[in-house]
């Protein structure tokens, strides 16, 4: 092998070493902000394509349904539907932003929308790109929400987006509380993309399938009473000190394409802006 | 074919975090530059996959918000090996192609994770195992295959035409 190749390999190794040495003493911004540069205009304008593509995707397997209908009023049904899609998809667009807009304007605190432009889903890492950087002043740690619930936190701000840690990331942890029985506890993410509350104190918990579980509010980091999820599975370990439970989490990640982040500062009990939360 | 080469490294590691979703089955997506990087290290030796796993790694580091170097060092690991032993590989059926990609990817899975196991990642071995790498490397075993199919397809397309 040519002692090129390995002066090449060497090379990169002591790279990779010195910036992840570099990231555990806190140096990231420099080489994270000049890859930001060229990544974040990319991913928005892919994430336009591929909104696209998707669009046409579901507008052509419509079209499938109707090939059995003779060609004049094919032709009709096409252009119609192609025209309801359009209209329905604009409705849907307007709903989703509505309730944004209401969740914005009800929040006792400073919020910022943002639109999601990138997704890593890979069970490794489970993150959010969102269209919002420092340039909106948008802080490390965040909190990051949509009208159904808690999504996540900001952990990586760069000149045109942020990164939001998802709730399911197998590193999240958030404090919560059982909303019917008060009783606290952490909700983690796992790889498999579930959640899972854990530290429940046994005694009293009483907690049943279906029980809403919301943000705790201790720690500062986010408003008390957002919704978290719901408890789907209770794993009962004997006489273990503590009460462990499967969470459907209250905003589907995968599906979720505008949100708020809670820019302003300040302890404030949100539960009565979402449905529910105050079960 | 410079351009194609440097479109597929560069493309690769940035769309993965954008365009890969929409590839995922039962919330499994695919290593799409990892696959990328395997197939131009066979083509073109050490020098050019170890160059091309770091690019490739490091975008996707970037895009994905995690630590900058870990799928870096991964990528351009398995790019160097593969380069490395490419010419005494036989490698052109898709009876080796996927289980050398399954294995592939449970390897840089592997890697990555006694990387991240250095700086305090939280997630238990067996599911990581379980729920991630493992279905991963089965998506990429199979993807990988149809798309160095393709390109011979394309190759062989091409030198007829000309």
């Amino acid at each position: 092998m040519k002692i090129r190749a390995i002066v090449l390999f060497g090379t990169v190794a002591a790279v990779c070493l010195v910036l992840l040495t570099l990231q555990m003493r806190g140096n990231t911004a420099g080489a994270s902000d000049v890859l930001a540069v060229v990544t974040t205009p990319i991913q928005s304008a892919l994430a336009r394509v591929n909104r696209t593509t998707v669009g046409v995707w579901s507008t052509y397997r419509e079209w499938k349904n109707v090939r059995a209908e003779n060609h004049r009023l094919r032709e009709e049904a096409q252009r119609l539907r192609v025209e309801a899609l359009t209209v329905s998809e604009t409705v849907e667009e307007n709903q989703r932003l509505r309730r944004l807009l209401a969740l914005k304007e009800a929040m006792p605190l400073a919020t910022l929308s943002g639109e999601i432009i990138a997704r890593e889903w890979g069970g490794w890492v489970r993150s959010l790109t969102v269209n919002r950087g420092r340039a909106d002043h948008v802080a490390r740690l965040t909190a990051v929400i949509a009208p159904a619930g808690l999504i996540g936190r900001v952990v990586d701000v760069r000149p045109g987006a942020s990164i939001v840690q998802v709730l399911t990331d197998p590193a999240s942890t958030v404090g919560v509380v059982v909303v019917r029985t008060r009783t606290q506890g952490i909700v983690e993410g796992e790889p498999r993309g579930t959640l899972r509350l854990k530290y429940m104190a046994r005694d009293g918990s009483g907690i049943q399938v279906g029980d809403l579980v919301v943000t705790s509010g201790g720690g500062g980091l986010f408003p008390r009473g957002i919704p978290v999820g719901r408890v789907r599975v209770i794993d009962d370990r004997g006489s273990a000190l503590f009460h462990y439970a499967q969470l459907t989490p209250a905003v589907d990640f995968a599906r979720i394409d505008e949100v708020l982040l809670i820019v302003g500062e300040g302890a404030h009990d949100v539960a009565a802006l979402f449905p529910g939360s105050g079960d | 074919m410079r351009t194609f080469v440097a479109v597929a490294v560069f493309g690769g590691g940035i769309a993965h975090a954008t365009l890969g979703p929409a590839l995922r089955i039962a919330d499994v997506a695919p290593d799409i530059p990892l696959i990328v990087v395997v197939l131009l290290a066979l083509r073109r030796g050490p020098e050019f996959g170890c160059g091309a796993g770091f690019a490739a790694g490091l975008l996707q580091d970037a895009a994905s918000g995690g630590l900058l170097g870990v799928q870096a060092l991964t990528k351009a690991i398995i790019g160097f090996g593969i380069g490395a032993l490419g010419g005494r590989l036989r490698v052109s059926q898709p009876l080796v192609q996927v289980p050398g990609l399954v294995l592939l990817t449970i390897a840089e899975g592997l890697a990555r994770f006694s990387l991240l196991k250095l700086f305090r990642f939280p997630a238990p071995f067996g599911e990581l195992m379980t729920y991630v790498v493992l279905p991963q490397a089965l998506y990429n075993g199979f993807l990988g295959a149809a798309l160095g199919l393709a390109l011979a397809w394309a190759e062989s397309t091409r030198t007829r035409t000309s």
